[in-house]
């Protein structure tokens, strides 16, 4: 027979979080977010012991690979850096590091890469030069997206489900690239924008600790100026 | 070292696959010889079974009158502080929110992996079923607090109509109470846990006692503009979040991330804000990871005794008390029920009428994106507010003569600057395609540009929509399943249009272009697929004909005296309104009539 939660358990530890966020907002005017501070990161950490991370799931080539694609899919330009800054490659090795079936789809996805470099012209995928890296690339987006574009019918369910589970597996009707490639593309993104870079590309700026919520005037000027129905 | 933050109990990880359904050899087999029962010396004054909305409330009720409560709860204990992951972002933890393994990648992580801990679509160990031809889910919650510790809080009363269905348009039932028998316990329940609000005097939402709502965010006063060109109602939404100190409990601080649970208890859940602190009364005592199996009467056709297995040592174990309250959520209060046979109830407990199971009903849900180009390149600020929409639409065609469907619904409304995370931006990239520099660049642009309007309608309760026992499937204590058959009729059908109409309106209206607008007759394209919105209920019905209804107008089994049920079984309709706040009241008002009536010494 299990004993209650503890009597004052329940009592202390909010007294506890009360002063904590209190404490935070004294010091910073805001939550510490980051009370993610001392949250330990297993990457950032290995990172800083060897300056370089090893991959769990990946040979180095292939860590190469996912290296390059993350810098091509999602570039650094003049607002932030590039998914590779981001991080995507060591989040692809670590969730494929904790399954099989994710690490069989790059390994495989990266074979695919590479055979299909070495038939337009001889080398890997990760040797090849950036244009000829574009240009596969190019080839696999067109065919994703196209096919994405036909499939998108099937796929309303899970607009309209809502709130309904979000199963990401391809659809089997693509090519065995052209998957990859959405596969890839999928992970490198999210890896992307759930990272400090990201963050800060968007531009998101809630959760905050607030006294009480306010519109800036100027953000709503903004919007009902830009109204078809009018500013009235 | 690894990952401080990995999985959470409840949520997300890599599961093992489903254990196969059990099967016993020549069909069902109730009252199997237990080899070695333990049962309490104890009798508790009353036995609560669940801790959601309704156990909460009764919980909170009774103990308040000095009543001692034994409360079973299937599933585990909360410790919010713990298990909440309220401030978190994608980036404290290695997955960045995918969970172990990538499991949001498989679907195996369905509410994201910070969401408060609350249950699943598929239990393991505990299967159900569904009929050949019906499609039904059913999420089911395992924890203190059950689905109200992540549940969206939409908090509205049901109108003085919605009482009187059959007097109104011939269809289903009128139920045995009226808006005002229950409205006071409206106002006790929105006095307690503390409900937004603003005072409209429109009929289809009934005025409340209110909390100071937080003002429309920018994209929702031109979704206020729309509505109001349009002819439809947008007025502050009415959410159980506090924004003013309430009971010891602090003001909503706007982070906006109720569905993970709130440390401070700023919203509401049946687990912080009324079980943890009925355990301060000394009249509370919790058995948690305990599954009921079975209600036991004596025969006179009395409540005696509730029978679970306690899960940490799979030993059964009985308890025995002066009354039952059932609040395990509609569904599983229905299979207790049916489990609970005897040569007095050959169909189930307080089923003699045979409508326990019958009239199951969920919520009509359709849900449209826009991409609005007047939200485009609006100044960056904080959206998050509380979460979710901080206006909504109430149904404004309730007294329209010649509807093509009866009844209506309410729009729920989504947009903002949202936070992050895996999969945030996925529908982005399957619509503009392609990568690098230039998929980066619309999705910084759109970010902030896209509204969502969600219909909750109300469905109308048919003969093909009911839940009964599986014939051969049992859970892994041995006890039998549900099986699910659902059918939504041309009247859901064609409400669901009406919403898709009203909704390409308002985004065309705002100069927005619609995003996946698709309406096949297809469960899940067309109209939510049946059990999704989470709002099952109706399936123990109040009444005060004996012969139709198993419950009378206290909840009260017609049967059996000591029997009450609690959660939103005794329904006898579905109207638009979320069904929680009226759990709340109804569960309210049956407690207040259980001490009145354990003190008069009639149970």
């Amino acid at each position: 027979m299990s004993e209650p939660g503890g009597r004052q358990g329940a009592k202390v530890s909010r007294r506890i979080l009360l002063k904590r966020i209190a404490v935070a907002v004294a010091s910073t005017g805001m939550l510490d977010l980051a009370s993610g501070q001392h949250v330990h990161k297993a990457v950032s950490h290995q990172k800083e012991r060897t300056g370089e991370y090893t991959p769990q799931a990946f040979h180095a080539g292939e860590y190469e690979t996912l290296q390059r694609l993350s810098k091509l899919i999602v570039p650094a330009d003049d607002h932030s850096g590039s998914a590779l800054d981001a991080g995507a490659p060591e989040f692809i090795d670590l969730l494929s590091s904790q399954n099989e079936e994710l690490a069989d789809i790059f390994i495989s996805g990266i074979f695919w890469l590479d055979r299909e470099m070495g038939r337009r012209q001889a080398g890997r995928f990760k040797d090849a030069s950036e244009e000829e890296q574009t240009r596969l690339l190019d080839d696999l987006a067109a065919e994703a997206d196209g096919a994405e574009e036909a499939l998108r019918g099937s796929r309303a369910g899970v607009e309209y489900a809502g709130f309904m589970d979000y199963t990401a597996r391809t659809d089997r009707r693509l090519g065995p690239g052209a998957r990859f490639f959405v596969w890839a593309r999928r992970l490198i993104v999210d890896a992307f924008y759930t990272s400090d870079i990201g963050f800060e590309d968007v531009g998101y700026k809630g959760n905050q600790y607030l006294t009480e919520y306010e519109v800036p005037q100027e953000a709503i000027d903004y919007v009902m100026e830009r109204s078809p129905l009018g500013t009235a | 070292m690894p990952p401080l933050i990995n999985t959470a109990p409840g949520i997300g990880g890599c599961k093992p696959p489903l254990r196969r359904p059990l099967f016993l050899a020549g069909g069902m087999c109730l009252n199997s010889p237990v080899l070695e029962v333990i049962r309490s010396p104890k009798v508790y004054d009353v036995v609560v079974i669940g801790s959601g909305a309704g156990g909460g409330a009764a919980v909170q009720v009774l103990t308040g009158k000095g009543i001692e409560v034994a409360l079973l709860e299937a599933g585990p204990m909360l410790d919010p502080e713990k298990d909440y992951k309220e401030h978190l972002l994608p980036y404290h933890v290695d997955h960045r929110g995918a969970g172990e393994g990538g499991a949001h990648y498989f679907g195996r992580q369905p509410w994201g992996f910070f969401r408060a801990p609350n249950g699943a679509w598929e239990l393991e160990g505990e299967p159900y079923t569904v009929a050949p031809g019906s499609e039904f889910r059913w999420f089911r919650s395992r924890i203190l607090g059950g689905r109200t510790n992540h549940y969206g809080r939409i908090s509205l009363r049901f109108a003085d109509y919605d009482f009187l269905p059959y007097s109104m348009d011939g269809l289903g039932t009128d139920w045995p109470i009226t808006y005002d028998d229950l409205a006071p316990y409206y106002d006790k329940a929105e006095s307690f846990i503390g409900v937004t609000g603003s005072i409209e005097g429109i009929r289809s939402a009934p005025d409340g006692i209110f909390h100071p709502p937080p003002p429309p965010k920018a994209h929702e006063h031109l979704i206020k503009q729309t509505c109001t060109h349009l002819g439809i109602p947008c007025i502050p939404m009415r959410r159980a979040v506090i924004t003013r100190p309430l009971n010891g409990r602090a003001a909503c601080h706007y982070c906006g991330q109720c569905g993970r649970g709130c440390i401070t208890a700023s919203n509401y859940a049946s687990s912080q804000v009324q079980i943890l602190p009925a355990l301060k009364t000394g009249k509370l005592k919790i058995f948690d990871q305990a599954m009921a199996r079975e209600i036991l009467s004596d025969e006179n056709g009395r409540v005696t005794a509730v029978s679970y297995i306690d899960k940490k040592t799979r030993t059964e174990r009985q308890i025995r008390c002066r009354v039952v309250v059932l609040a395990a959520s509609a569904c599983e209060s229905t299979r207790l029920l049916l489990n609970s046979r005897s040569s007095r109830f050959p169909q189930g407990l307080s089923n003699n009428s045979g409508v326990v199971g019958r009239f199951l009903m969920d919520t009509v849900g359709l849900g449209i994106h826009g991409y609005v180009p007047a939200l485009e390149g609006m100044p960056h600020y904080d959206t998050d507010g509380f979460s979710g929409g901080h206006v909504y639409s109430p149904w404004w065609e309730w007294d329209k003569k010649n509807k093509e469907f009866p009844r209506g619904y309410h729009i729920e409304i989504g947009g903002g600057f949202g936070m992050p995370g895996v999969g945030s931006f996925q529908g982005q990239v399957n619509r503009i395609g392609g990568y690098g520099s230039a998929l980066k660049k619309r999705i910084r642009d759109e970010y902030g540009a896209f509204v969502y309007f969600a219909g909750r309608g109300e469905m109308i309760p048919n003969n093909l929509s009911y839940c009964e026992l599986d014939p051969v499937t049992v859970d892994k204590w041995g006890i039998p399943v549900l099986r699910f058959h659902f059918k939504w009729s041309d009247y859901e059908w064609k409400q669901a249009r009406h919403m898709e109409r009203t909704f390409v309106d308002l985004i065309e209206t705002m100069g927005g272009k619609v995003l996946g607008h698709r309406s096949p007759r297809v469960d899940g394209k067309g109209i939510s697929v049946p059990g999704t919105i989470i709002h099952e209920l109706g399936t123990v019905r109040m009444g005060n004909d004996p012969r139709s209804s198993a419950l009378n107008q206290y909840c009260q089994g017609h049967e059996v005296p000591n029997l009450f049920v609690a959660d939103a079984a005794p329904f006898v309709s579905n109207p638009d309104k979320n069904p929680t706040l009226t759990i709340t009241a109804l569960a309210w008002r049956t407690s207040d009539y259980i001490a009145e009536e354990m003190r008069k010494g009639h149970v």
